[in-house]
């Protein structure tokens, strides 16, 4: 995609892609939504998307293919990860505005603000919403998610005739040759309840055991966030659909990707080592000589990547972990909340706590005032990057970090 | 160089913990540590007067800064020098404050203490110089601090080489490549035997030793507090949700339960729907003054202590443990339970 549009019919055609306003809205028809509004906010735009929420890339099955992209969701539970996958590059469909639990994420789409998030570099197709008034906040947080992944299916699917720019085959996942280290992607998910959870085939992971995934499933949708917490350390259903470790291992020539170990994060403490010496078992069990380990969520999530580290690297399985570093304004407090007592391999996805300006835009999406600073939603802002949706993303989508200076 | 000494009750010889109120005072010439201090110095610096102060002031008084930077003021010095501190934390805090204080105002100021003192990130734009970890390491400490002095009166900027700490600032920037291809290539460096690579180094938070249990319950006064960030409704004081910087009071005297509706937890890292329906559920009034009743505790303090432990950084969650623990020391509070979310 390089240009966005609405207009009367969902249309693709040489990268534009025109969004069918009456279509869009009819996806999105729910007791618990009394309006839903679809407007672009693209690469340069002088635009914000304030109080940002899932970020979705737009796919679809190819007509021959079994199920539905995001099984659980908008088809069956079935297992997916086969067959042909339409994908509509360079675009996602965001939904923004308020849901309880959801603290306010900020996105610049031009100006140094933009350098923050890969979303930045996105056309964007957004949903703003206005619930219902007697409406539960589950009814409309799951009404919204359900429009919005219907939404990124219809407009894949509206593609389906072009000529792809592109076709990447991505080979079922070979048994181990023994020639390269095998690796796991260990993908830690939130669970923690209404707006703060993660559906993995439609259902939350909440009180389970780890479990083993193809990421050609990923890429069909299997994993769907409904976690709407944390702006600049949440993984929104774009980077399980595209997650950054599985592609980064599979571009290696020197490591054989062994898969990915989804795994909850469960907030009690005996529940976090549980679930991490069954992850690690797993990656044993893989044949794995290595993993990489990522979290979504704050400082309690810092004790899931720390405990899997430890026990990974017990059965002699070498693990790098990625984190953000809450090292105060300055930049001069202990980064970490929780840390591994012996596994040392870390990568800093950046400082949350850092003050960044962004500049005022023409326009905002999402809302009309930024409460965190009492502003209006297009005003010029100071804000921590804790606020810059996808910023510091737990996954590794992007380039932030954090160094002593020199 | 005319150099004023600041110590605490305990090394100005006033007295232990049980002195630990003792107002800002000055004496002229050197006390105790200043006397060792002096001996170390050339004869082209002179100690001229030593203020001090007990440890619970320091950390609780808001004004103690000043009132110690009026006291050095009077005896017109060309450097403060505070400490050294050890591991101590109040202390760690006064020399901190004092030295700050005294650099804001112009006056050369240098404070010692050992890295893991709280007071460290409190000391700037002062700088600080490492000592040890307990006044057992007396000796070597003042010979560092002694040497910074020197080079102090050249006029010259102390340095790491002059035993200076202080942590380096980490600053956010863009790198080359993701954090995912940077996970990988330092994946494939670990598999290749690189044992000490890393982005970030493993941070030492120290450990706490447990007081003593207090030995009759039934005589003691007990303190509640909180990292709930638990506010009277509205959140009057407007405490923050996350990444809080301050911490506050709230009076229990007269209460004898907590209303739902009369309070509410600001905190933005759990859910507060349990703690704001039942209040108790973050701050147990309702079991204390059954056991003050009972006679199973002496007495509940009359205020509550709350702060949002939430994305707090760790250098100012320190900073409000020892400001809590001076506080609850000069009111007399022998135990305290502190509930966390």
């Amino acid at each position: 995609v390089v240009a966005l549009a609405v207009g009367d019919d969902t249309s693709y055609h040489d990268g534009v892609l025109t969004v069918g306003r009456r279509a869009a809205a009819e996806l999105f028809t729910h007791p618990a939504l009394v309006e839903v509004r679809i407007c672009t906010a693209s690469p340069g735009d002088r635009t914000r998307i304030i109080k940002a929420l899932d970020a979705v890339e737009p796919r679809c099955k190819g007509a021959d293919a079994a199920g539905e992209v995001f099984p659980g969701l908008l088809g069956p539970a079935q297992l997916c990860g086969r067959g042909e996958t339409h994908v509509l590059r360079g675009a996602a469909v965001v939904s923004a505005g308020f849901l309880p639990r959801a603290q306010e994420s900020v996105l610049q789409m031009s100006g140094p603000g933009a350098e923050l998030s890969p979303l930045s570099r996105l056309h964007n197709v957004v949903a703003e919403f206005e619930p219902a008034t007697d409406a539960p906040w589950e009814d409309v947080a799951s009404a919204l998610r359900l429009g919005v992944l219907r939404l990124a299916a219809h407009l894949a699917q509206a593609a389906r005739g072009a000529t792809p720019d592109g076709i990447e085959e991505l080979e079922p996942l070979p048994a181990g040759t023994g020639e390269l280290p095998r690796v796991v992607a260990v993908t830690n998910i939130q669970t923690q309840g209404a707006f703060k959870d993660v559906l993995v085939y439609g259902r939350s992971m909440a009180g389970s055991l780890p479990t083993w995934m193809d990421p050609c499933e990923l890429a069909d949708g299997a994993v769907v966030s409904a976690q709407y917490g944390h702006p600049a350390l949440k993984n929104p259903t774009f980077v399980h659909q595209n997650h950054p470790i599985v592609a980064a291992l599979r571009a290696s020539d020197e490591v054989e990707l062994a898969g990915v170990v989804l795994c909850p994060e469960p907030v009690a403490e005996r529940e976090k080592r549980l679930v991490s010496e069954h992850s690690a078992r797993l990656c044993a069990a893989l044949g794995a000589d290595g993993a990489i380990v990522t979290k979504e969520g704050g400082g309690n999530a810092d004790g899931d990547v720390a405990l899997k580290l430890d026990a990974l690297e017990d059965l002699g399985i070498l693990a790098v972990g990625l984190f953000a570093e809450m090292a105060g304004r300055d930049g001069t407090a202990p980064g970490l909340v929780v840390a591994p007592s012996h596994a040392t391999a870390l990568i800093s996805t950046g400082n949350y706590d850092e003050l960044v300006q962004l500049e005022a835009t023409d326009r905002a999406l999402g809302g009309e005032r930024l409460g965190i600073v009492d502003a209006a939603a297009s005003d010029a802002v100071e804000l921590p990057m804790a606020a810059i949706y996808g910023s510091l993303n737990p996954l590794g989508w992007n380039r932030v970090t954090c160094a002593g200076e020199a | 160089m005319r150099i004023v000494h600041y110590l605490n009750q305990f090394f100005a010889g006033v007295g232990g913990e049980e002195a630990a109120g003792t107002a800002p005072a000055v004496r002229e010439g050197t006390i105790g540590p200043g006397r060792a201090l002096a001996a170390q110095l050339g004869s082209d610096h002179e100690i001229v007067a030593t203020v001090f102060c007990g440890d619970d002031y320091a950390a609780s008084e808001a004004s103690a800064p000043d009132e110690l930077l009026e006291l050095i003021r009077g005896a017109s010095p060309d450097l403060l020098v505070a400490g050294p501190a050890f591991t101590s934390g109040r202390y760690g805090l006064a020399c901190a404050r004092v030295a700050a204080a005294a650099a804001r105002a112009g006056i050369g100021a240098v404070a010692a203490m050992h890295p893991e003192n709280p007071g460290l990130d409190e000391a700037e734009p002062a700088p600080v110089i490492e000592s040890g970890k307990t006044a057992r390491e007396m000796r070597p400490s003042l010979e560092r601090l002694a040497g910074a002095i020197e080079t102090l009166s050249r006029g010259e900027e102390l340095r790491e080489q002059d035993g200076r700490i202080g942590k380096v600032p980490r600053r956010n920037r863009l790198a080359e490549r993701t954090a995912a291809e940077r996970a990988v290539e330092l994946l494939l460096a670990r598999l290749g035997g690189d044992r000490e690579r890393t982005e970030v180094l493993l941070p030492n938070f120290g450990s706490v030793t447990p007081s003593a249990p207090i030995e009759d319950s039934g005589g003691a006064l007990i303190a509640l507090l909180t990292e709930g960030a638990l506010v009277p409704m509205g959140n009057p004081d407007r405490l923050e949700s996350a990444r809080a910087t301050r911490w506050l009071r709230y009076q229990l005297e007269g209460l004898d339960r907590l209303e739902e509706g009369a309070f509410q937890s600001v905190h933005g890292g759990f859910s507060t729907v349990a703690a704001n329906a039942d209040p108790h559920r973050l701050l147990p009034l309702d079991v204390a003054r059954d056991l003050e009743r009972e006679g199973r505790i002496g007495a509940l303090h009359h205020e509550y202590l709350t702060t949002a432990g939430n994305g707090t950084q760790v250098a100012t969650a320190r900073g409000f443990g020892v400001e809590w623990a001076a506080e609850l020391r000069q009111a007399g509070v022998q135990a305290a339970i502190l509930t966390a979310t």
